[in-house]
């Protein structure tokens, strides 16, 4: 039992669940102030990847392979939401010719 | 119990607030465009900030003795200050790149915590995929800078509501590390921790139980088979294959008609691969078919959105350029 306990690392463990807290505080912080679209969409992929770290970490407390489990499920939306944001991105682009978001305040075409 | 407890809890929790304030002036200097010496005030703040959370943090992990391990400190604060970087940073492509840089840390981060599998599919989506996708919208979409001299575009330059934004942020950071490194929290993670290490091994030998070929490929090297001689595994348990005693677990296997028992070892386990594997297809069966549909389902609306833009694009530029959607010579799919 001991030499498992010494198998777990708990500043691996605190280490990640502080980095997965400021980075999802940092993309919040780039989603709500950042101009550009494409932008915030990264920033949204911050916060994602914030998610996964910490249920990487939860998982490895926890003991079983469900957080990481649940990874792979949070690439899957962040693959489709990545395509369908951008294809939208692109679109609002052509449409307005700018990627600033502030040129669509008023939620409606012109 | 301890007298000092309660201050202790108090001082850790105040200090630690004191940390992420730091580290939220130091985002909202950077923030902001500005003289060069405000910028370079922003970044030692924040990284003085979130130096002393990491410190704080691997203190906690340690309580407090030790020296606290190097790689979780390079691999987190690579990851903040990149962050940061992307959501600093004037260029949308350098921000994208730096985003590179954070899912490389965090990939690292995952191995610490022994996730290799999702370590790597991290930064074969993340990294290959998905910030490829970015990149080229970024081509698609990014206009040319109005000035010529280099700057950026201003709405990249300038953030909307930079302090209001990190106040939200410092609200959220602040309770997510009052309630994640809540001093008895340690306590109770440690806990589940021991409790959960013995459930990892159960596990592992259960995942083990359940690929019988790699069982069986096992024994035959144990026991110096060829590949075509045939084993069969006798089921003692129903519940596993695989038995137990003490701390020895062994499986028995029919070899030309005799019962031979053979020990097996913590080398034999399966890697985090095969392990994460048979998790997800054995407990989870429906998510698997749900993430595909939501696949398909992206996939038609990508190339739906893709299909539209190309139409109304071309209308909206007809009425940019100040002519009529009606005029003939130039209509129909000629240019497309």
């Amino acid at each position: 039992m001991t030499s498992m306990l010494a198998s777990f690392d708990a500043s691996s463990v605190n280490a990640a669940l502080l980095t997965s807290a400021l980075l999802f505080g940092i993309g919040l912080v780039g989603f709500l102030s950042r101009r550009n679209m494409i932008v915030m969409f990264l920033c949204t992929e911050l916060m994602f990847q914030a998610a996964a770290l910490a249920m990487i970490a939860f998982g490895r407390v926890h003991g079983n392979a469900d957080g990481q489990t649940f990874v792979i499920f949070i690439l899957t939306i962040a693959a489709a939401e990545a395509a369908l944001a951008l294809g939208l991105v692109v679109l609002l682009y052509r449409r307005r010719e700018t990627l600033d978001s502030e040129a669509w305040s008023e939620l409606k075409e012109c | 119990m301890d007298q000092s407890a309660p201050s202790d809890l108090l001082s850790s929790s105040t200090g630690m607030l004191a940390l992420v304030a730091l580290a939220s002036a130091g985002l909202v200097l950077l923030m902001r465009p500005g003289p060069r010496s405000l910028r370079l005030a922003g970044t030692v703040l924040g990284l003085a900030g979130v130096a002393g959370l990491f410190v704080e943090v691997l203190k906690l992990a340690s309580g407090g003795v030790g020296a606290p391990p190097i790689f979780p400190v390079i691999f987190g604060v690579t990851a903040v200050a990149s962050a940061v970087r992307v959501v600093t940073h004037p260029r949308p492509v350098f921000a994208a790149i730096y985003f590179i840089l954070v899912v490389v840390a965090s990939a690292s981060l995952f191995l610490l915590l022994e996730a290799e599998f999702m370590a790597f599919a991290l930064i074969i989506v993340y990294a290959g995929a998905i910030l490829v996708t970015y990149m080229f919208v970024l081509m698609l979409a990014q206009q040319s800078p109005v000035e010529g001299d280099g700057a950026a575009n201003w709405y990249d330059r300038v953030p909307r509501e930079a302090v209001s934004c990190v106040i939200i942020a410092f609200v959220m950071v602040a309770t997510l590390t009052q309630v994640l490194f809540h001093p008895n929290e340690g306590e109770r993670r440690l806990a589940s921790a021991q409790r959960g290490e013995a459930q990892l091994e159960d596990a592992r030998w259960n995942s083990l139980a359940s690929l019988p070929q790699q069982l069986k490929q096992t024994v035959r090297e144990r026991l110096q088979l060829s590949a075509t001689e045939p084993i069969a595994l006798v089921t003692t348990d129903p519940a596993s294959c695989i038995g137990v005693e003490g701390d020895q677990h062994f499986v028995i296997v029919t070899v030309q008609g005799k019962d031979q028992r053979v020990d097996l070892t913590a080398a034999d386990l399966p890697v985090n691969a095969q392990f994460l594997g048979t998790t997800l297809v054995r407990d989870f069966p429906a998510s698997i078919e749900v993430a595909g549909v939501i696949l398909t389902m992206a996939l038609f609306g990508a190339v739906v959105l893709a299909r539209k833009q190309v139409e109304l694009g071309e209308d909206e530029r007809r009425e940019l350029a100040g002519l009529s959607r009606l005029s003939v010579e130039t209509d129909g799919g000629s240019n497309r």
